[in-house]
């Protein structure tokens, strides 16, 4: 039966991992995504599953034995943190070359050096370019939803790709806060059974994976995997839709909070857009016209539909918790690119913050709508990269 | 070629570089590899298939033939090019060859 419970992010995570009752679940532990496969050992031990479940010795291996439980037929669930996800690096690309629905839970963790076991998103950012479907939560309610909604998402006929599920080390896999968990026949109702394209098992039908391709096919591979990204922005969009029917959660690429008549938007994701809707609504009381964006999609990113929703912003600042030294932060820079050909383009900032975890309060978000203003008074922006709450400036 | 070896469009692979049927390696010209021709001597050969054993592309082949008593055996027909490396091995292993008295096998260099 559908219930409130108060309940870890990770704990949320390993339920709604119960709930899909995967084949097989291949898994390393590592901080502080260790909740979820730790509990989800239990659930396997009490029988409440059905999957095969693989202690192996290193993430490496544990997505190595994702892709070859995947090609085997099977509906395949891992997850990880920052140096696991690291580790899995080569066969991150081997996962979504190879178009193996994949479904990963990354709780995101700064990457070492020096060593940091607490939230910022260098991990994720780092792999935006594997060629996997990144999805990201504010939330224990959004990352549970969006983990009930992945294998539909990433099973798509024309999509058929892995896709990551991300959520802020400790600040939501850690924290205890009430959400809806749905009734697992639901559930099991919803995600369906996976009929993978061609299964290594089938004996009947023959079929090679993994053979080398060369200047004669690489790029037309590479070539159907893009058409693949772009297939799945609809995918996110109908299983959201379903879901939304479902269940009565709505989700969309990303969402507009108060984005409508906002002159003042801040754009962030993950965790931090809970303390920047207080801001907002502390300051809509009084009158100001400030909004938020929060980033659902960030692979595929739907570039012209956040142009669309920006179009009454005069000033955006873009929050972003990953760093690409000597560049500007990854969401910026995508942000920036959708804006481009907006005409009457709001002026866009970068600002970087919480990397290894350190907080953002409620008054450094004041401080960025107070900043905004005062830009947008003067008609110029004059840092277009800063870092905030950092000792020194 | 094989016109189902045609260059394809991105829009017309299968899915992930899967190559979905078996044994079509039969179809890879291989042959192409080779620097170094084998040249066989029917005359030469004693029909031990010896080479036929050690070739490691399959490139001996057979057909059905009789011994001088009459009795049925294989013997070798050819030696596939559209296959052969000319890696060299047949000739290396060939007894007739290792005796030294007559070649049953050699290896002469492709002419370009």
């Amino acid at each position: 039966m559908s219930k409130i419970l108060a309940i870890t992010g990770a704990g949320a995570m390993s339920q709604a991992m119960r709930q899909i009752n995967p084949d097989v679940v291949p898994a390393f532990p590592i901080t502080p995504s260790t909740q979820v496969v730790e509990d989800f050992s239990q659930f396997v031990a009490d029988g409440l599953v059905d999957t095969e479940f693989i202690t192996v010795e290193s993430e490496h291996s544990a997505m190595s034995a994702c892709i070859g439980a995947s090609i085997a037929g099977g509906r395949v669930m891992t997850a990880t943190s920052s140096a696991g996800m690291a580790l899995m690096w080569e066969m991150l690309y081997v996962a979504s070359s190879m178009r193996q629905p994949v479904v990963l839970t990354l709780i995101n963790r700064a990457m070492s050096a020096p060593i940091n076991i607490h939230a910022d998103h260098s991990d994720s950012m780092g792999a935006r370019d594997a060629g996997w479907i990144q999805l990201y939560s504010e939330s224990n309610q959004e990352a549970y939803d969006n983990l009930i909604m992945a294998p539909r998402i990433a099973e798509a006929s024309d999509v058929r790709l892995p896709i990551m599920i991300c959520l802020d080390g400790f600040i939501i896999s850690h924290c205890v806060q009430t959400m809806q968990m749905e009734d697992d026949d639901k559930v099991r109702e919803f995600i369906g059974e996976f009929k993978p394209a061609y299964s290594l098992l089938d004996t009947e039908n023959p079929v090679s994976w993994g053979a080398l391709d060369l200047q004669d096919y690489y790029i037309e591979h590479k070539r159907a995997q893009h058409m693949a990204m772009q297939n799945a922005k609809e995918s996110i969009k109908l299983v959201s839709e379903e879901f939304y029917q479902c269940f009565g959660r709505k989700y969309e690429l990303f969402e507009s909070y108060c984005l409508d008549d906002a002159e003042r938007v801040i754009i962030a994701i993950n965790s931090i857009a809970g303390e920047i809707k207080e801001v907002v609504d502390d300051l809509r009381n009084k009158g100001e016209k400030v909004g938020l964006l929060k980033i659902r999609s960030f692979r595929p990113f739907p570039y012209e539909e956040i142009a669309e929703s920006l179009k009454s912003a005069k000033i955006v600042t873009v929050l972003d918790r990953s760093e690409s030294m000597g560049a500007y932060g990854p969401l910026f820079t995508e942000i920036r690119t959708a804006l481009f050909d907006v005409p009457d383009r709001p002026m866009v900032y970068n600002r970087m913050f919480g990397l290894g975890g350190r907080e953002l309060f409620m008054s450094d978000i004041q401080n960025i709508f107070e900043e905004s203003n005062r830009y947008l008074e003067n008609g110029k922006v004059e840092k277009v990269f800063d870092y905030l709450n950092v000792r020194g400036g | 070629m094989n016109d189902k070896y045609k260059l394809k469009d991105w829009q017309e692979l299968p899915i992930g570089g899967v190559v979905p049927e078996g044994g079509n390696s039969a179809d890879y010209e291989t042959g192409t590899w080779r620097t170094n021709r084998p040249l066989w001597y029917e005359e030469n050969c004693i029909q031990c298939l010896t080479c036929w054993v050690f070739c490691p592309e399959g490139a001996i082949l057979l057909k059905d033939g009789t011994k001088p008593n009459g009795q049925p055996r294989k013997e070798i027909k050819e030696i596939n090019l559209f296959h052969c490396k000319g890696c060299g091995l047949c000739a290396k292993e060939c007894p007739v060859n290792i005796k030294g008295n007559k070649i049953a096998i050699e290896l002469v260099k492709e002419e370009i």
